[in-house]
């Protein structure tokens, strides 16, 4: 697979914004061409709306596994002539342009209610797209519920929104129980016999840990260590220190990105060189790749896909790379984009009305580039719990089987 | 604890408070001399850490190279700065309370443009590269080898600073502005010259800070935030206008980070830090040095 | 002085029966334009006449947010703002009785690292004690309830501004801004009457805090520790002028409203054209809106007097 140029000055994200501005500045009411011609300028178009983080602490994490991919899916919708809706008169569907509204939330909580309101409440947009993040979606899921827009949200992960059981709310990534069982299957079958766990203080980091402690202890593997740290961290050295003295067979980090690579890069300054070496968020993005270059191989964090996984995959890979210059990340990019589909194939069955579609989506399992997708209250209950592995610049799914595209590496040669 | 593990510790607590010693000082340029509250000083080192980064990644030089590239830009653009904002704003200021808030104000107005800016060109995702970091060991004690290379420029530097300050006369220029801005005036110094070259250096030293840091950390826009929080901690905690203040504020907290993390918990860090820091200000109100 | 009298009943009539008309997104934006007028307000409260650069709103904001969020269910919506005021309040006083002898600069550093410490403190009791960070909040009140208790903190804030104004202690603190020692030899106590001013303050940024809580429905430290509570808070005010009552309300309305459809119609440019006002308004308002002389004869027609407050030297 060709390794992506990332020698540029200006990426060529800068272009389609100043261009995405510009076009913005051009749509002032009115200015909408009128092609009466085209079938799909006939129909008005599909009111698509939401808020994310373009500025603020959460977007690097949105503008990497999210928006990305919004802009993406509504370029190809349109390119294609547009939506097909199923139409309320005839049964037969019509296609019909997407128009996206989308506006920065900030990365906070409050603007993100109040944009929602706006779109849902006084707009009236025909769909929304969910925010980034699991605070957002927390406060966002409640109104959307309200409101009754049906809410495919691809970064929410707590096992308590799951519990608010809003039934406009679908959460499509592996929630922390799922994802941590997995992982401790592996490392029970590889009899993996003591672990250290660092982990971030944020409820994801505490989901995560709270699961995986009870699992490991059911196994009989003994936690050697298990210590928090606080978001923003700049040095970990001193813990990873700790951790090596212990000699452990795993480490187990439920990190962020930024902490993901700084954890990583000081594990291999200090030498220490586990069997198994797990890094939850941020091993899935190529910047990973990036910045640890050969030492990445055999790391393992939490992804669920790549081009392997399906064809579709192939084609997604394919098109974010050609439009954004940028691979996309393995683990909920691909989720996302899930979502983006199910949405496209429930609104062609059953148009937009909002109520069908909610009970549409949550009573037929799906085809996705991830494999298929069915829920279950709000839970997606086909895509199991996946550990990804760089092997070779990709990022390989190797647990569990049935969806694994290359086997594991194990135990993990020591750092490059 | 054995030997080796507490110089293990002790040279990371080190390396930690150099990298904060090296962006307090520059905001002691601006803060404590001229009382300029340049919140946003943490988004210019954060442009010359995007600036190193864009330059390494499109000659794959040395980022070494680009060092003083990127505090000179840095300091091209103080001068621009002083000239178009600050320069007015100390006229306009009758009390230092007064410049003080309204440098605040333009602090945040900075913030938000420099912080937006980088969004707009380099985008919202996270940034890095590697260079340097293969582990250097000697008698137990790892660090990378681009850790040493930020401490030895930071102790250089900060020698450099407070020895150019005893001996050459823009420095005594400068200590005595210090002293007493009227008196300075009344012996002929320029002060009028001089804010300018204050300032201007100070943000030199961020846009250095940020290409040696870019290095290390990974680059997105708002890193800048945090070290605008410890460099304003470390400078109040070394005194004001206090050069080897800083120093002496950085490597403290530094050490207290890492022997502290060890010996408890990482999340406790922050409550750390700032317990060291209530505690100097409570037994010496003007900072650890101050007369 | 009868149209002034009528124009406010007007608009005060106006606040108060917006959520029975308005459109979801109208009432939210006037639910941020209220906030900000009883957080600025509250702020002036202390920072404008003694001068002493608080940066410590959010972390006290925070707290009372963190009261609603683990007393909803037990203690009813009344009693919940109380102890968000109440609980930052006390935060405030033990930061008084630490920092208050701290003059200028010191104080504002030590304040503005208060909201980091408070953070990760809350964190680590959460997590010790209650095994987790986050909280759902579940059975929340509606908007209308939230925004009407919202204007009550800023009618609250409004009030109590103008009766410490001029108050004795409005003199006390006026005098202490001026020259904390000069004020002590006439008999001031400053640490006593900067710590009340101080507790005041922080009271309405505490219950402001609890008010708000429930738009978010899950709160955890990162979120209700926000940097931009306070930045937006000290912007406002200093942008209004914090010496005047009327500088921050005009300041808060404009500012949100701006903000807002600099947001909705300059996407990736809006922040960089805020920044900018911004430093364009310091260098050419240096005094803040209470520094427009029309404004003050339209709000303040009476004669003027001895202003403490106005340029020294």
């Amino acid at each position: 697979m060709p390794r992506l140029s990332r020698v540029k000055l200006l990426p060529p994200l800068v272009a389609s914004r100043i261009a995405f501005v510009l076009a913005l500045a051009a749509l002032a009411p009115g200015a909408q061409p009128a092609r009466a011609a085209d079938e799909a300028a006939a129909a008005p178009p599909i009111k698509i709306g939401y808020a994310i983080s373009r500025t603020g602490p959460f977007a690097p994490g949105a503008q990497v596994t999210q928006e990305p991919n919004y802009l993406l899916w509504a370029d190809q919708v349109n390119a294609g002539g547009g939506l097909s809706v199923k139409g309320s008169a005839k049964g037969t569907a019509v296609k019909r342009k997407v128009e996206l509204i989308g506006y920065d939330d900030r990365s906070d909580v409050e603007t993100t209610v109040r944009t929602y309101e706006k779109l849902m409440g006084s707009d009236k947009v025909d769909l929304i797209l969910p925010p980034w993040g699991s605070g957002t979606n927390f406060a966002v899921a409640p109104l959307a519920n309200k409101y009754q827009y049906p809410m495919l949200a691809p970064t929410a992960l707590s096992r308590k929104l799951i519990d608010m059981k809003l039934p406009y709310f679908f959460a499509l990534l592996q929630q922390p129980d799922r994802m941590m069982g997995a992982l401790v299957d592996f490392l029970a079958a590889n009899k993996i016999k003591t672990v250290a766990i660092i982990y971030m203080d944020d409820l994801f980091g505490l989901e995560n840990v709270n699961a995986l402690v009870p699992l490991l202890k059911a196994k009989k593997i003994e936690i050697a260590e298990n210590k928090s740290y606080p978001l923003g961290v700049k040095d970990l050295s001193p813990v990873l220190k700790a951790i090596k003295a212990k000699n452990v067979d795993a480490f187990l980090g439920i990190t962020y990105p930024p902490d993901t690579i700084l954890a990583s890069k000081q594990a291999k300054e200090i030498g220490f060189n586990p069997k198994v070496f797990y890094s939850s968020v941020g091993t899935a993005f190529p910047l990973y790749k990036d910045v640890m270059g050969a030492s990445a191989e055999d790391v393992m964090g939490m992804g669920s896909w790549n081009t392997k996984t399906s064809a579709g995959a192939k084609t997604y890979f394919e098109a974010h790379v050609k439009k954004f210059n940028k691979e996309p990340d393995r683990w909920a990019s691909g989720h996302a984009w899930a979502g983006l589909q199910i949405l496209q194939q429930a609104v062609e069955k059953v148009g937009l009305d909002r109520k069908a579609l909610r009970d549409y989506i949550a009573a037929t399992e799906f085809k996705t580039i991830i494999g298929p997708i069915r829920f279950k209250g709000s839970e997606n209950a086909s895509t199991p719990g996946t550990i990804g592995q760089w092997q070779k610049g990709e990022f390989e799914v190797v647990w569990p089987d049935g969806h694994a595209t290359a086997p594991p590496v194990f135990p993990k040669p020591p750092w490059k | 604890m054995t030997a080796s593990l507490f110089a293990d510790l002790a040279v990371a607590g080190l390396i930690t408070g150099g990298i904060y010693a090296l962006v307090a000082i520059g905001l002691n340029l601006q803060y404590g001399l001229l009382r300029i509250m340049n919140i946003a000083h943490g988004e210019f080192l954060m442009i010359g850490a995007y600036l190193t980064y864009a330059l390494r990644t499109a000659t794959g030089w040395s980022p070494l190279w680009f060092v003083p590239v990127s505090a000179l830009a840095m300091f091209a653009l103080g001068l621009l700065i002083h000239r178009l904002i600050f320069r007015r704003l100390a006229r306009l200021s009758l009390t230092v309370e007064e410049l003080e808030e309204r440098s605040l104000l333009i602090g945040f107005g900075l913030l938000f443009v420099l912080q937006n800016l980088a969004l707009l060109i380099w985008g919202a995702d996270l940034r890095g590269y590697d260079y340097l970091a293969q582990p250097l060991e000697y008698g137990g004690v790892i660090v990378t080898a681009n850790r040493v290379v930020v401490f030895g420029v930071v102790v250089a530097l900060s020698a450099a600073l407070v020895l150019g300050l005893r001996l050459t006369m823009i420095g005594k220029a400068v200590r005595a502005m210090l002293q007493s801005p009227l008196g300075a005036r009344l012996v002929g110094v320029d002060t009028r010259r001089l804010h300018p070259l204050c300032f201007a250096v100070g943000l030199a030293l961020a846009g250095f800070a940020g290409a040696l840091l870019s290095m290390i950390y990974e680059i997105a826009p708002n890193i800048g935030e945090s070290y605008t929080v410890t460099a304003l901690i470390v400078i109040t905690l070394g005194g004001l206008g206090h050069i080897t203040g800083s120093l002496v504020g950085a490597l403290i907290l530094g050490l207290v980070e890492s022997f502290g993390m060890y010996l408890t918990n990482p999340s406790l860090k922050t409550l750390l830090s700032y317990g060291v820091f209530v505690l100097v200000m409570l037994i010496r109100p003007k900072g650890l040095l101050a007369r | 002085m009868t149209a002034r009298r009528a124009l406010a009943a007007a608009a005060g009539a106006a606040v108060l029966t917006l959520p029975l008309y308005a459109s979801p997104f109208a009432l939210a934006l006037a639910l941020t334009c209220l906030l900000y007028v009883g957080l600025a307000v509250s702020w002036s409260l202390f920072s404008g006449p003694t001068r002493y650069l608080s940066l410590a709103t959010s972390a006290f904001f925070g707290l009372g947010a963190y009261g609603t969020a683990v007393g909803l269910g037990t203690l009813p919506w009344p009693l919940l703002i109380l102890a968000g005021a109440l609980v930052a309040a006390a935060l405030a006083w033990l930061i008084g009785l630490l920092t208050l002898r701290l003059r200028g600069a010191y104080f504002a550093v030590l304040t503005f690292g208060l909201s980091e410490v408070v953070r990760h403190a809350v964190t680590y009791v959460e997590k010790s004690v209650s095994g987790t960070v986050g909280r759902v909040l579940t059975d929340a009140p509606e908007v209308p309830t939230i925004y009407w208790t919202v204007a009550a903190i800023a009618g609250a804030a409004l009030v109590t501004f103008r009766l410490v104004q001029r108050s004795d202690l409005g003199v006390a603190l006026r005098a202490v801004g001026e020259d904390e020692e000069r004020a002590a030899t006439l008999g001031v106590d400053p640490r006593r009457v900067k710590t009340v001013a101080f507790c005041l303050s922080a009271a309405f940024a505490g219950a402001a805090g609890a008010a708000m809580a429930p738009r978010s429905t899950y709160i955890d430290p990162s979120s209700v520790f926000n940097p931009f509570i306070l930045f937006q808070t000290v912007l406002i005010a200093m942008v209004g002028g914090p010496s005047k009552l009327h500088g921050p309300v005009i300041a808060a309305l404009g500012f949100s409203l701006l903000a807002e459809a600099l947001r909705l119609n300059l996407p990736y440019l809006y922040l960089i054209a805020l920044g900018l006002l911004l430093i364009l308004s310091v260098l050419f308002l240096p005094a803040g809106l209470a520094g427009v002389s029309w404004l003050n004869r339209w709000f303040e027609p009476r004669p003027p007097r001895m202003q403490p407050d106005a340029p020294r030297r």
